[in-house]
Order: structure tokens, then sequence, then C-alpha cells
């Protein structure tokens, strides 16, 4: 198996590298970008020299310019700014299969071995030395690790010129003395942290995952992988640049029936027999499983296959009974059946969420925005939905509204979303649908066979 | 000295925990949810419709008003917690629940693509179990008359069984009813077979989790429909009320028939005023309900949106 490693580089804004490139006075300079002080506009990057005396990005340039009166104010040159991301994308897709360039941070995949730079090290330094050619500019700081967050907290942590790498396996141990404020999370979260008086990494890193899940949702989910330096749920999106794969996300059980068999009471003690195992570990995994599929191989013909979206998703062996039960009845068999296979996917954490009682965020939302979302997934798109009023509906009165997905309309304000029972209350993204599963939650005895999205789905 | 039956209360609690058997006057009085019309919450039901238990609108298959007193209680509802709507009519006019006052960002709406009464019932259950505190299911008449699918032969209207009753005719006058001209048409709604079955696990769910379900159906009832309603109130039409040879709205007479909370045989009179975004201002701002057994019209705090 392949060891994931990524790349992460630090540098300075590219426009300011424009801005440098142009007016290479200005490199010893402070320089403030954003355009002139007078403009009510807010500081987009500034130089070291700015930084240092307080210019920070998101400040008016008013209040940039009362606390760095020697800088130079300068506008940013859009065109040539995307010209030079195209020339560091270009380059780097020379040195890595995988790359991600932002306005002051790039990213490579390094997993694998590349020909002309054999040795891990000598492939970062490449890169590096890359970038520092292209952009004259020594202020380039090098992370390397096994995830992509990691990967970008050491190139903070490293100064310039400098590469940190951390090796396999002490992700863990290279976060846990750092303040928490290095990962990403919602400040409410954080705040809660802190009043609890968890305030560096590891701290947060030896709760258990339950603990975090039952008090902040997938936040808190997403908050324990990146503890133990993981990368949270949202940066595994297929759409991210990186292109990475997610963790796996099915189990599965396949009992093997000699000779084969047509014998109804056979395939139910071989399909009851599967459900229990599947869901002794689904339980002890803590997971409970968005949709079933059983498969059975037919003796010289094509599986036969049936899916279903079960609406209360199963967490043990007396839950998926029922559920595989159903799928065996519809089950349409041509041949004699040589083996049986039960798999579950969409696994996500089965233990309820706490409800919060004193402040905003309530479980309940996240609760029916999942039921929602399995009976869209099971009946069709326009099974459950949201009516919203037309902005401009016109004279007809039947074009006064349009269906929608049955999502909060606001997601990360207090002022929208779904309210529970008891008042109002905000709700995550995760209301969408679905919460994505924990690292590990299985895959690895998962049966190989025809893929879940070619079985037909089983509606009653 | 202990006697066989403290011997025998003794051995359930031990085995199944002490919740199990409890004196009859240990289980308090009946939580409702109310409404703020204070003809239901005052008259009809005990403090308004009970919580964990299901309510029934019922009337003969015509204008009676049934519908309307559904939408404007579901209104009421999501604009203080999420409301789901099973809609097995398929009238529905997320339009004419927006003038009612409802807050459709909270407003989930369930149409089963079979339009099968046991699926609407297990979709819906799903989202009470997982939490949702209200439920409105509006059924249509077992044998209601339904609009021919486009493309088919026979246009107009067909019976969807032999001896089926009169077509229903909407209550609401809404032009833009069953949804938006691209909607496909739906399939006939229809009591399934099993249908019984899924009802029974969905009253389980709404008392589990302490929901409030008010179910709109055309008489007459199904038994097990009737059966499971703690709550029946028959609603009769007593005629439009007009002006200036338009009509504002529907006199209709509520009685309450079957009460497991309260006294039955309770009557009302109410107008159910239909709200008028594109009429003239003096439709607007008046209740959508008015309770006429009062000498005069009564402002029963319900909103309308302007």
């Amino acid at each position: 198996m392949i060891e994931s490693r990524f790349l992460c580089a630090r540098f300075p804004h590219l426009a300011l590298v424009v801005a440098w490139r142009r007016h290479p006075e200005l490199r010893a300079e402070p320089v403030v970008l954003g355009g002139a002080p007078e403009l009510r506009l807010p500081v987009l990057a500034a130089s070291a020299a700015a930084r240092s005396a307080g210019v920070r990005p998101g400040q008016p340039l008013r209040e940039a310019q009362q606390r760095c009166p020697g800088a130079a104010f300068v506008a940013i040159d859009e065109a040539a700014t995307a010209r030079l991301r195209e020339e560091l994308l270009t380059l780097l897709y020379r040195l890595a299969p995988t790359v991600e360039v932002g306005d002051e941070a790039a990213w490579c995949d390094l997993s694998g071995r590349h020909a002309a730079h054999p040795d891990g090290t000598g492939w970062a330094v490449a890169i590096a030395r890359s970038i520092n050619q292209l952009l004259d500019d020594d202020d380039i700081a090098v992370g390397v690790a096994a995830s992509r967050l990691v990967a970008e907290i050491a190139a903070r942590q490293a100064g310039p010129r400098r590469i940190h790498r951390v090796a396999a396996g002490e992700e863990a141990a290279f976060l846990a003395p750092l303040p928490l404020g290095v990962l990403p999370m919602d400040p409410a979260v954080s705040a809660r942290l802190a009043a609890l008086g968890l305030d560096c990494v590891g701290a947060v890193a030896n709760l258990s995952a339950a603990d975090l899940q039952r008090q902040f949702g997938p936040a808190g989910m997403d908050l324990w992988r990146r503890a133990r330096g993981g990368d949270g749920v949202g940066e595994w999106q297929s759409e991210h640049g990186l292109g990475l794969s997610g963790p796996p996300r099915r189990l599965g059980e396949r009992l093997v029936l000699e000779g084969g068999t047509g014998d109804l009471e056979t395939l139910r003690f071989a399909v009851h027999r599967s459900a229990l195992e599947l869901g002794d570990r689904l339980r002890r995994r803590g997971c409970r499983a968005a949709a079933v599929t059983l498969v059975c191989e037919l003796e010289d013909a094509e599986p036969a296959g049936l899916r279903i979206t079960p609406l209360q998703p199963p967490g043990g062996g007396a839950e998926l009974w029922p559920v595989a039960l159903e799928l065996l009845a519809g089950m349409r068999l041509t041949a004699p059946v040589t083996a049986v296979r039960l798999e579950v996917e969409g696994l996500e954490p089965g233990a309820g969420r706490q409800v919060d009682l004193w402040r905003g965020g309530d479980a309940a939302g996240e609760e029916i925005g999942g039921a929602a979302a399995r009976l869209r997934a099971r009946f069709g798109r326009t099974a459950v939905r949201r009516a919203e009023l037309a902005v401009d509906p016109g004279d007809l009165p039947e074009r006064r509204f349009r269906w929608a997905e049955p999502v909060a309309a606001e997601v990360d304000g207090e002022g929208g979303g779904f309210r529970a029972a008891g008042g109002a209350v905000s709700v995550p993204p995760a209301f969408a649908g679905p919460r994505r599963p924990a690292p590990g939650d299985g895959g690895e005895r998962a049966a190989s066979g025809a893929p879940m999205a070619a079985m037909p789905a089983l509606r009653r | 000295m202990p006697t066989p039956l403290s011997e025998a209360l003794a051995t359930l609690r031990r085995r199944h925990g002490d919740a199990v058997i409890r004196s009859g006057d240990s289980l308090g009085g009946i939580e409702a949810w109310p409404t703020g019309l204070p003809i239901l919450d005052h008259r009809l039901a005990p403090g308004g419709l009970p919580v964990g238990r299901v309510s029934l609108l019922a009337a003969a298959p015509g204008a009676s008003g049934r519908l309307t007193l559904l939408q404007a209680l579901t209104a009421i509802a999501s604009r203080e917690r999420v409301a789901v709507y099973l809609d097995l009519v398929g009238s529905l006019d997320p339009g004419f629940l927006a003038d009612l006052g409802a807050d459709l960002t909270s407003l989930l709406v369930i149409q089963p693509p079979s339009g099968r009464w046991g699926e609407g019932f297990s979709m819906a259950r799903s989202l009470v179990v997982a939490g949702a505190p209200w439920l409105a299911v509006a059924l249509p008449a077992a044998g209601a008359l339904v609009p021919v699918r486009p493309g088919t032969a026979s246009p107009g209207v067909q019976p969807s069984a032999p001896g089926s009753a009169a077509p229903e005719a909407s209550p609401i006058a809404s032009p833009g009813a069953g949804g938006s001209p691209r909607e496909p048409r739906r399939s006939r709604p229809r009591p399934d077979p099993g249908w019984e079955h899924r009802l029974s696990t969905l009253v389980e769910s709404v008392s589990n989790r302490r929901a409030v379900c008010l179910v709109s159906a055309a008489s007459p009832l199904p038994p097990a429909l009737g059966y499971a309603a703690s709550l029946t109130l028959e609603c009769a039409a007593d005629g439009w009320e007009e002006a200036h040879g338009d009509v504002l709205g529907l006199r209709t007479r509520l009685t309450v028939v079957k009460s497991k909370v309260s006294t039955p045989g309770e009557t009302a009179a109410l107008l159910l005023r239909y709200p008028r975004p594109f009429a003239a201002a003096e439709a607007v701002g008046r209740p959508a309900v008015v309770d006429l057994t009062r000498t005069a019209e009564v402002d029963i705090s319900l909103e309308v949106a302007g």
C-alpha cells in the first residue's frame, strides 16, 4: 500500500510577488495590498515588514495606514497574478501528479515515488527550489506530512527556507503540544473547548470520538480526526483540487454455500447469519449504515443483487436482519445460489448527539435532515421537499413558489435553518444529508463484486 | 406479608423496569399544544391539540373547510417548530400556506411518489422518529375521483374505484393547487393493503416521540383511522361568506364527535376567511379563522400574511 505524503509550500501572496516584480525597490519596504488607503476597502495581503507593524489581512486600509504610515499601498494586478498562478501550476505539474495552488500556499501529492527523485526529501527539495526560482523569493516554508492539514501546519511552523518533515505516524505527537488555534474549527466550538480547559491539540486528541460527536455533532468528529493528524471530512470531497480518496465506507460479509442451493430456508439461514455477523461488526464500531445491499452469486449466471436505503439506519444485527430479509424477499433468483454477500455502506456514527439545552445548534435538526435525505435516497428527490417563495412570481399564482431541497436556507448563521421544538436554533451543513463516516469505519473486509451503483434499488 | 399481587408486581418491575406499571393517578394530565385559537384551545379541546396522540378533522366530501383549517394550523405550527405536511391529496399549494403565515423554511412536504397511504405513513413515521414534532396529514377520500394523467384517452375525472363517491372539491380556492405547471402528475392517492399496520406504527411513534399529529380525512372514515384518533372534529359547511358578490371565506361548523381527552359534543361555528394577498387592502389584516359562535366577530389572534 502506498503511503500518503503531502507537501505544503507557503510563500508570499502572489499579488505581492507581482508588485515586487514591477517595483523591485519595494522589496525591503512595507507593502500593503488592496489599493489606496482612502478607499473603504480591506487589506488583502501585506509584506512581512508591514505585518510586523501590525497590519493584517482584512483590516480596513485606513487602519493599516495608521498602523504603518510608511507603507506603500499597492492595488492588485489581477491579470498578472492569474498569469503567475498559471506559471506556478504548470511548474508544479512537472514535479507532482496532483497539485493545488492558492494565493499564499501550494499543495502537492508526494505519494509514491518520482523517477528523478527517488528520495522523498530530495523530491520536496526540488519542488521548494523550483518555487523559489519562479517567485524569486527566499521566504518559502515547506511542510511534508501524511495529511494535508498537518503538512500545512508543519509549513507554518517551519521557518523561511526550511522544510519541516513530519514522519509517518508522528502526526499526533507533532500536533499534541500546539495550541488549539492551529486547527480550523468553528469559533463556538473553540470557545466551548477553552471553557472546559482544553487548550492544546493533545488534550482534545485524548478525548473519545464518541464524546466529541455527542457534544458537537459532525463538527466534533471532524475535530477528532484533525487532532489526530487526519484531514477533516470537508476536505475529502471529490471536487477538491487534490482529488484525494475518502476513508473506506463499506463493510461486507460473504458466505459461500456449498454446491449451490435454491432452498429458501437455507438462504434465509445464510442471510440471517451474515446479518448478525455484519451487525455485530457495525455495533463494535459504533456505526449505522445508510444503505444495505444483498448480492446472491448464482451458478453459471450473473450475480443478482438488490440495494435498499433503510428508513431507520441499522446499527446492529437485530436491526439489519429485517432489512436483509426484505431484500431477500424481493430477489428474483434464476439459478442455484453459490454464495450470499451482504454489504453495508454509507457508515455514519451510531451514537446519538447530546441535545444542547442552553445554546444554539440543536441535534434535532440534523436528525430530521438525515431522515429526509434517506427518504429522498429511497423514494426519489421529489418525495420530501421544501417550498420557497419565488422572488419574482409574476401574475400566475402557481409561480409564486418553487420546490427546493429540504435544506436550511442559511446553514451558517443563527437566523436560518430548521427550528426544533423549544426555540430557534441554527443547523450545521450536515442537515443536507447523512453524515460522512469516521476513518477506519470499515471496508477492509468489504467483499468485491458488482459495484453498488449497478444494483437495482428495492422500493416498497 | 407479601401478597401474590405484590409479588407479581415486584417481579414485573424487576424484569421490565419501574415505568411499566404505574397507578392510574400517576399518569398525569393530557399534554396539549396550544394552537393560539381560543375556540380550539378552550372549547373543543383541553388546552389545544393533544400531544402524543392523533387528532382528526373529518368531513363529508365536498367543500367543508377541513383542509383549510388543517393548513391554517400547520402554518401556525411552522412558525415555532419544524412541521411536516404529508400531502396524500396532491393539492398542496405552498403559496396558500405562505398567505396563511406559514414559515416555509420550517415546513417539510412529503409527497409519496406512488401515492399509497401506507408508504406515506412510513415516510412520515421516519421523520417523526427523527424528531419532527408536528405532523399534518391530508388524506383524500378513499373513493375520491382524481384527474387523469396527461395523455390518456379520457380527459376529465375518473372514479378510482367502482362505486366511488362524488368528486371531492378542494375547499381551497387555489388555482395553483397541485404544484407548479412543470410538476409531473403524481400517482393516484389510494389506500393500499397493509396501510392500517403502517398507520398503527405511525401512531405508536407519535406517542413515543410526543409529537402532535393532525389528520384531515373525508367521511366515511376508515375504521382504523377513526379508532386511532383521540380527538375527532367533524367539519360541516354552513355556506359561503360573500361580500359584493365575492367569496371571502367559508362558514363551517365544528363538532367534537369523539374525544378521549375531553367531553365530546361541543360545537362551534367558524368563518375560514381566505387570505387574498392580491385583493384590496380591506381584506388584509383580518383573521383567517373567525369564531362565529359569539355575537360579533372576534379576532382570535391568528396572523395573516400581508
